[in-house]
């Protein structure tokens, strides 16, 4: 099977460097599927799950925020955060959904903070999501 | 050794010794400090590097001048914002000083204002009576990624208003633990339009090229403070090691030195004596 270059990149370290066959990726305007011989293109990311596809075997990721390139062949994702699904803490990320859910809960919070838990929430969630589902499988 | 009593050498010495035994341990804490801020560099170099990469090649492969970030805002104020980044404390040799005065040449003559990094910068220009855009990050230690990426977003939206035509960024490369420079960075706006060889065709933009732009920028500025952030921390604790190191040393080369003009006064106090007695005897 054809492959293409794919270089996962986030501000915490290399997470995936190599050849893999296929990517999926939530972006900001819904699911995107990376084939080899994708055209160039650029989009940001939003929260949710990816998956890459390396030698036949899928492997799932919460994926957040970021950009995505493809240009010339080479696809660069360069995420703010990135988890690979066995590697995700689901204590932390019910914590952090409870948390969220309690600042969302209190009526006097202003626009920011609501904004800020929201953001919380929904990354809790992705990352219970793609947690859950690894441990089932 | 005369005027200079064995008593008073000894004094010095010890004074001396505890001196020596602070600047060791502040060696001993910068270096595994700098051992951590080692590593978060090798973790974070790829990331700053790949975004710096993949912005430059959009933007070298645009062809709508249109897009924000590209030039300046019209009618935006003649003003540079630097964001500056410095220390939290001093006793770092020359790590404070050159960077800040690196920035302070540079915003010399022109209309600018500076969001300082670090207790060191604020202090630094709002002495020197700049337009200080926000004091939150006054602990350079505790800003973190998240920081980064409110302050990038807070940035942009200036840029976008038309408040300053330039943004640009100092801070200090780590080159290795012996050399760091203080270099400043344009991030905004950004270089772009003239087709780079190498950089073919049409890029597919999703959803569109604006809303691209306007999403991606802030998080590429996000991330080259934070790629800088690191570097300056790393820096900085190289930089207070040298010192250090170098105090130290200083120190021991000043007890060795006292040690023999202690010894030489105390041999001279009793060469004094046993001539007294030898002169007391034979009269």
């Amino acid at each position: 099977m054809s492959t293409f270059s794919l270089k996962i990149v986030t501000p915490d370290g290399v997470q995936f460097d190599g050849e893999c066959e296929a990517l999926t990726v939530r972006t900001t305007s819904g699911e995107m599927g990376i084939l080899p011989g994708h055209i160039n293109c650029v989009s940001p990311l939003g929260m949710g799950r990816a998956s890459i596809s390396v030698n036949g075997e899928k492997r799932y990721a919460a994926c957040m925020g970021g950009i995505l390139t493809v240009l010339n062949g080479e696809v660069r994702l360069v995420p703010t955060t990135f988890e690979w699904a066995d590697e995700i803490d689901m204590e932390r990320a019910k914590d952090s959904e409870t948390r969220a859910r309690k600042t969302l809960g209190d009526s006097r919070i202003t626009e920011v903070e609501q904004r800020l838990a929201e953001a919380r929430l929904k990354r809790a969630l992705v990352r219970q999501g793609v947690g859950t589902q690894m441990r089932v499988k | 050794m005369a005027g200079v009593s064995a008593k008073a050498i000894t004094t010095r010495i010890r004074t001396l010794r505890s001196t020596r035994q602070i600047t060791k341990a502040m060696e001993m804490v910068a270096s595994s400090k700098l051992r951590r801020a080692q590593a978060r560099i090798v973790s974070s170099r790829p990331y700053f590097n790949i975004i710096y990469g993949v912005i430059q090649d959009i933007a070298a492969a645009n062809r709508e001048h249109t897009l924000p970030y590209l030039a300046c805002e019209k009618n935006c104020a003649d003003k540079i914002t630097y964001v500056v980044i410095a220390g939290d404390r001093g006793l770092a040799g020359g790590y404070n000083s050159n960077i800040l005065n690196k920035c302070y040449a540079e915003t010399a003559g022109c209309a600018c204002e500076v969001l300082p990094i670090g207790k060191k910068a604020v202090d630094f220009f709002s002495a020197r009576g700049t337009a200080l855009l926000s004091t939150n990050y006054a602990g350079a230690e505790h800003v973190d990624v998240g920081d980064c990426f409110t302050l990038a977003r807070s940035l942009c939206r200036r840029f976008r208003r038309g408040e300053c035509k330039e943004v640009r960024i100092g801070y200090t490369n780590f080159a290795s633990v012996l050399t760091q420079t203080p270099v400043t960075l344009k991030l905004l706006p950004l270089e772009g339009g003239h087709s780079a060889p190498g950089a073919s065709a049409d890029i597919l933009y999703e959803p569109s090229s604006e809303e691209v732009f306007e999403t991606i920028i802030p998080e590429y500025i996000g991330g080259v403070i934070y790629g800088a952030l690191c570097e300056s921390r790393a820096s900085e604790q190289a930089a207070r090691r040298g010192a250090m190191d170098t105090a130290t040393q200083n120190a021991d080369d000043m007890i060795a030195d006292l040690s023999l003009k202690y010894n030489r006064a105390r041999q001279a106090a009793i060469t004094q004596e046993i001539t007294e007695i030898v002169a007391g005897s034979q009269s």
